[in-house]
């Protein structure tokens, strides 16, 4: 077997996996109705401030923000996954095989960056039209694969801490809580960027989300396809960044869990 | 009265150890932002009490439904379900006496919030009603440990209450009106939110730092404590039919 076929091979394990895990946690009726009705009230209850504003553009503004963050917020959800690895007492064994585990986490956990853009997608098509949103046709379908572009950037950046919290599992719990709250206040998704000042403006530029939910703005509101154009690939650019990151952040950490033998006991 | 106080002693003592049971607290300087925020960028700084309340309700509702369902999924991990449900005290009672600790703490959102507010945004709040907020947020503290007994119960039977634990948050955020007066919800929505402790919480709060008199204090405060002792029947029935049935086919650690 050749060493892509390999690559390829333990990916298409760790995504069956991945799936199995989900299978394990949502039935489609619990994913409608446990998390889809969180979701839709999530953005329900962002949109209902705009309408406590008196301003229909408020509204708008925070139903697309807080629909596409439901994207970002299940890319995150990553994080979860060495903790899960390492509850079950799997990490060791994974490390000391021969693939590496950043192959088998990235693929692993993809799941939840479809499930993300999916989630986010729903609940703008459900709130929109329930608030008076008009979604302009066929422009609107352009939305779809942006979306998907920031689940993934989300799933990257969360790919990246979990190779963060590696050797911390007690704040993994912590590090989901925070970030996905910080992205929430960060991002463009409830004011625009230049509430801010300008130096938290440059650092929301690397997160994942803002360029993403920029270019969504930009198709909603009409913008030129080179402004919407550019921020989408600002948003892959992201991704690939936390990515790239990941890969760093993982393989160092796994070799420093393997020579002290910390996989299994880390903080 | 004893186990109920014995139950708070001993979560105070498991936080210490344990501080994770306090970790939805490091999000709420953050909820402060974005509400805080946005009505400051609409410019209706006259909402700015709407969004200095709304992160300690969530900081409230999220700690009593997370603890209650991890109290019941720690105790079976360590071993010690079994043991405190074959003891002669009541559980139920043992539970809310372990949530309201934890709710207690909660209260710190409060410090967080304002602190936030003074700090980041130049505003500050009156307590134009310091008697009717305390009395207030000591009725809703009650009336969340109540309700999480529900929770708690869920948890004994299922190990998949956790999906739903995660799904209780916004839709009762929504319908508990704790941004967003009920009155804004659709008409069809507004009898269910009448049902929800959070929404009279949430309005009585309000009310009590506006500069106008609090009407109704009395029936107000009331019916957030008749809506929580109703969480707690329905949650003290539900557990105690649950334990009986899990002790007869001995699932208790295996639910």
């Amino acid at each position: 077997m050749t060493a892509l076929a390999t690559t390829v091979n333990v990916m298409h394990h760790a995504f069956r996996a991945g799936l199995a895990d989900y299978r394990a946690i949502f039935t489609w009726k619990s994913w409608l109705a446990g998390w889809m009705v969180r979701v839709i009230a999530q953005v329900a209850f962002f949109a209902l401030i705009g309408e406590r504003l008196g301003d229909d553009q408020k509204t708008f503004y925070l139903l697309v923000g807080n629909s596409i963050l439901i994207a970002a917020v299940t890319g995150i959800f990553s994080l979860n996954m060495t903790t899960g690895e390492r509850w079950a007492g799997t990490l060791p064994l994974l490390v000391a095989s021969p693939s590496s585990p950043i192959l088998v986490f990235s693929a692993r956990g993809s799941y939840l960056a479809a499930d993300g853009a999916l989630s986010a997608l729903a609940a703008l098509f459900i709130a929109g039209p329930l608030f008076g949103m008009e979604l302009p046709w066929p422009r609107v379908l352009a939305v779809v694969p942006l979306t998907a572009v920031v689940g993934l950037a989300s799933y990257c950046f969360g790919t990246f801490l979990a190779g963060i919290v590696f050797r911390f599992r007690s704040i993994n719990g912590l590090v989901v809580l925070t970030v996905t709250v910080l992205l929430m206040a960060a991002c463009g998704v409830n004011v625009p960027l230049s509430y801010y000042p300008e130096a938290l403006e440059w650092f929301s530029r690397v997160l994942p989300v803002t360029n993403g939910l920029l270019a969504i703005r930009g198709v909603l509101d009409g913008a030129d396809t080179a402004t919407i154009l550019g921020n989408a690939a600002l948003e892959a650019a992201v991704a690939v960044g936390w990515m790239t990151l990941a890969l760093a952040s993982f393989n160092r950490l796994a070799s420093r869990g393997r020579r002290d033998g910390s996989l299994d006991y880390g903080a | 009265m004893r186990t109920f106080a014995a139950g708070y002693r001993l979560q105070f003592r498991v936080i210490r150890s344990d501080p994770d049971y306090l970790m939805p607290l490091a999000t709420i300087p953050l909820f402060a932002v974005v509400f805080l925020a946005i009505v400051r960028h609409a410019g209706r700084d006259d909402l700015t009490e709407y969004a200095l309340l709304a992160p300690v309700l969530i900081a409230l509702w999220q700690l009593s439904l997370t603890v209650a369902g991890e109290i019941i999924a720690d105790d079976r991990w360590q071993g010690t379900l079994e043991p405190a449900i074959a003891a002669p005290a009541s559980f139920p009672t043992l539970v809310v006496g372990r949530v309201l600790a934890v709710t207690s703490v909660a209260l710190v959102a409060f410090v967080e919030v304002w602190a936030v507010g003074a700090g980041l945004f130049g505003v500050s709040v009156e307590f134009h009603h310091p008697v009717a907020f305390v009395l207030a947020v000591g009725a809703t503290a009650l009336a969340m440990s109540g309700t999480a007994l529900i929770m708690a119960a869920l948890f004994v039977v299922t190990r998949s209450a956790r999906t739903f634990q995660n799904s209780l948050s916004y839709p009762f955020y929504v319908l508990g009106g704790i941004l967003v007066p009920v009155s804004f919800l659709p008409e069809w929505v507004q009898p269910a939110s009448s049902a929800v402790f959070l929404s009279w919480s949430a309005d009585l709060l309000r009310d009590s730092l506006a500069p106008a008199a609090v009407d109704n204090l009395a029936y107000r405060l009331a019916m957030v404590v008749v809506l929580g002792a109703a969480g707690f029947a329905v949650g003290r029935l539900t557990l105690e039919r649950i334990l009986r049935r899990v002790r007869r086919t001995g699932e208790v650690g295996l639910a």
